[in-house]
């Protein structure tokens, strides 16, 4: 799974990584993935995957997918 | 001990070639602690309703805010201000840079402009000494050229220059101010009422100390250490110095708020083109900073490669790119920054020309501008020549460049047919890079700033969106107690945007930049409440410094209103109230009906007449500044 962190999101990561390779045997919830990045949820304002919008609450990733989030500022929110 | 300022004006008057000194005291400087609230007092002072803006009767004023020049980190801008040529209505812009902690520095508050000059002059300053020199040898020069022959002059490298290139010049009416080459005041065309004036450039150079004149020296400077080593640990500060406001670009995208083809579409196809990864390897040449500034958000470029860009002017910022990129169709950064480049020899204000050259491609595209007048070129979305042509032309005002160099509004008029339906601007002034339709919030920012539309009236509104953010828990402190979604145009979100108005006002007038204070980014409320303190030495709450931005609001709005601007003036470009087509908010549109409740709310909110779209002389007496109301009558 290919994962952008965007705007000030990669702050939370301790490399500060814009751009993560993660490999995923199965899907997962993105929230817990982000949880270990230590990216907060209430940081995460948009989300796509694979160039769709979607909801942080309800979202499973799998490791063919391309994933962005971004911030409130200069992310916008739906 | 000082109060934080220096206590003086210089007035300058061109037309007799005199200058003199204005005093002011402590009493008077608590009511208007500098920038946005001492300009717009002078303004209403010092101009009659109804003088052309590009004529002698319009007085061009500068004035620092209390805290610029402090040893603080974003404490740096000045306010330059004029009845604008561009609206006819309050005009003022701020910038950075170092040239207004270099005045404060000298001994000066501001300037004061009055009176045109017989022939090209420019004014030199060292201290407490003040001359008006020829400038003949310097008019239709760069600024790279001229700001190294005034260095010159003043035998003093570290001088700091504001200056007029040739579009300032030719009084294009969204012609800029830029000082030390990289830093504007971009937006009212301030530029413009320079060149107006036949004044080329201002050369400062100072060798005072903010602690001259501050209350507790020792305390802001505390302050600023303590700021200073903090910008690193918190994300929205680290990620301005990180990637600055390029940053912005994709993940407006995905948001589907990038304005994209004059404002047609909220999502761009190229633009993995114009993103920040691509601008660091392309184009970044080096991070640059303001006065005193650890954020150092600003980036500087050089590019020899498709195209030949220049690092003397600083790189684009997310406006310039946004501009000049997804809403004229373009997705070649290296052209985008070519513009970049053309903006800052030509001193153009970078929104308003992009917008300007989104405007002709679309009118091109409808037949309305032709290729008769175009020189043969087809000035359609997506042709970075053409992009490139029409500024040249712009700032030449080289065939219809000279009717565009009048802005949307006046160029529409001209051209007629569906021309208006494609200017996109309040009051005249063109939008920035950000779509309403998705931040309804920003959008009643620009349809009520004084200034017309304007991106850093607003905090936007996904800030406030989600009570756990960072952002939404700063808004709060403010007073914004329940979070909102960014597409709620509401009575509510109305008084929410009021209510943060007055805070971004506030760090007008005393001069903090936009990337400083929260919301935005790492100056906590607190923090902000002290290092006030520390250099006034006044017992100033939070509430009391929401008043000083609310109360030059006020003055502003008082402006316009003896310009005859009424509440029709407050409104937004028909475009908007029609579909966004492409990206996530595909379909959207604002309600007129919403709208209009929503501008009822916020007069209401600032205590204004919703009939009127003015203030109730109550207000202003609660403001302190009753003495405004005689004037709007």
């Amino acid at each position: 799974m290919r994962l952008h962190l965007g705007g000030h999101l990669n702050w939370y990561d301790p490399q500060k990584r814009a751009r993560l390779e993660i490999p995923l045997a199965a899907p997962v919830p993105l929230s817990a993935l982000l949880e270990q990045l230590h990216v907060p949820s209430a940081e995460v304002a948009i989300l796509t995957i694979n160039g769709r919008l979607t909801q942080l609450e309800t979202a499973l990733v799998s490791d063919t997918d391309r994933v962005e989030v971004y911030p409130a500022i200069g992310g916008g929110s739906r | 001990m000082g109060y934080g300022s220096t206590g003086k004006l210089l007035r300058v008057d061109l037309t007799r070639g005199a200058i003199s000194v204005e005093t002011f005291d402590e009493s008077f400087y608590r009511l208007y602690p500098g920038g946005k609230a001492l300009a717009a007092y002078l303004l209403l002072r010092e101009i009659k309703p109804g003088i052309d803006p590009l004529g002698p009767d319009n007085v061009l004023a500068l004035i620092n805010g209390m805290i610029t020049g402090a040893p603080i980190s974003t404490a740096t801008r000045f306010t330059a201000a004029a009845r604008s040529p561009l609206t006819g209505a309050y005009g003022e812009s701020e910038a950075g840079g170092f040239w207004g902690p270099e005045l404060k520095l000298a001994g000066w508050e501001g300037i004061i402009i009055t009176g045109r000059a017989a022939q090209p002059v420019y004014l030199a300053i060292k201290n407490d000494q003040v001359e008006i020199r020829d400038a003949r040898h310097l008019w239709g020069q760069e600024p790279e050229p001229v700001q190294t022959a005034l260095r010159a002059a003043l035998g003093d490298r570290l001088t700091r220059v504001l200056q007029i290139g040739i579009g300032g010049e030719n009084t294009v009416r969204y012609a800029a101010l830029i000082n030390d080459l990289r830093h504007f005041n971009g937006r009212s065309g301030m530029g413009a009422v320079m060149g107006s004036k036949n004044l080329k450039a201002i050369a400062v150079r100072g060798t005072g100390k903010y602690s001259d004149f501050a209350h507790d020296p020792q305390a802001v400077a505390e302050i600023g250490r303590r700021i200073a080593k903090r910008v690193k640990e918190h994300p929205q500060s680290w990620d301005l110095q990180e990637k600055g406001t390029p940053g912005l670009v994709s993940g407006l995208n995905a948001g589907g708020i990038l304005p994209t083809r004059n404002f047609h579409e909220g999502a761009f196809a190229g633009v993995d083109k114009i993103k920040w990864e691509v601008y660091e390897k392309e184009l970044l040449s080096a991070r640059r900073s303001c006065y005193a500034c650890a954020v150092r958000c600003k980036r500087e470029v050089k590019v020899d490669d498709r195209y030949q860009v220049s690092d003397a002017y600083g790189g684009p910022e997310y406006e310039t790119i946004g501009g000049f990129g997804p809403n004229c169709g373009i997705d070649d950064l290296q052209a985008i920054a070519k513009a970049n480049e053309l903006c800052g020899r030509y001193t153009l204000d970078s929104i308003s020309t992009s917008a300007v050259v989104a405007f002709a491609m679309e009118c091109f595209e409808h037949g309305l501008i032709t290729s008769e007048q175009t020189g043969g070129a087809a000035w359609r979305f997506g042709n970075a020549a053409a992009m490139l042509q029409i500024v040249d032309w712009i700032a030449h005002r080289q065939g219809i460049g000279d009717l565009l160099a009048e802005g949307t509004r006046r160029a529409a008029a001209a051209i007629g047919g569906d021309a208006p339906y494609f200017a996109m601007h309040v009051k005249g002034q063109e939008l920035p890079m950000h779509e309403p339709r998705g931040k309804v919030g920003v959008g009643l920012g620009y349809a009520i700033n004084e200034g017309g539309a304007d991106h850093l009236t607003a905090f936007h509104d996904p800030m406030y969106a989600n009570p756990n953010s960072i952002t939404f828990k700063a808004a709060a402190e403010l007073g914004v107690t329940d979070p909102l979604p960014p597409r709620e145009l509401s009575p509510r979100k109305a008084e929410a945007y009021a209510r943060l108005e007055n805070w971004s006002s506030f760090g007008k007038v005393i001069g903090f930049c936009y990337f400083g204070p929260a919301p935005r980014s790492l100056i906590q409320v607190e923090e902000v409440v002290e290092a006030v303190r520390a250099a006034s030495g006044w017992d100033f709450d939070k509430d009391e410094l929401l008043r000083i931005g609310e109360r030059a609001t006020n003055l502003a709005r008082v402006f316009n209103a003896r310009e005859g601007l009424s509440r029709k003036d407050d409104t937004l470009p028909d475009r908007l109230f029609g579909p966004l087509e492409n990206g996530a908010l595909t379909g959207v549109s604002l309600s007129r009906e919403e709208f209009e409740t929503a501008m009822t709310a916020l007069y209401r909110a600032k205590g204004w007449d919703p009939a009127t779209a003015r203030p109730t002389p109550e207000r202003l007496e609660a403001l302190g500044i009753g003495w405004a109301a005689d004037l709007m009558n």
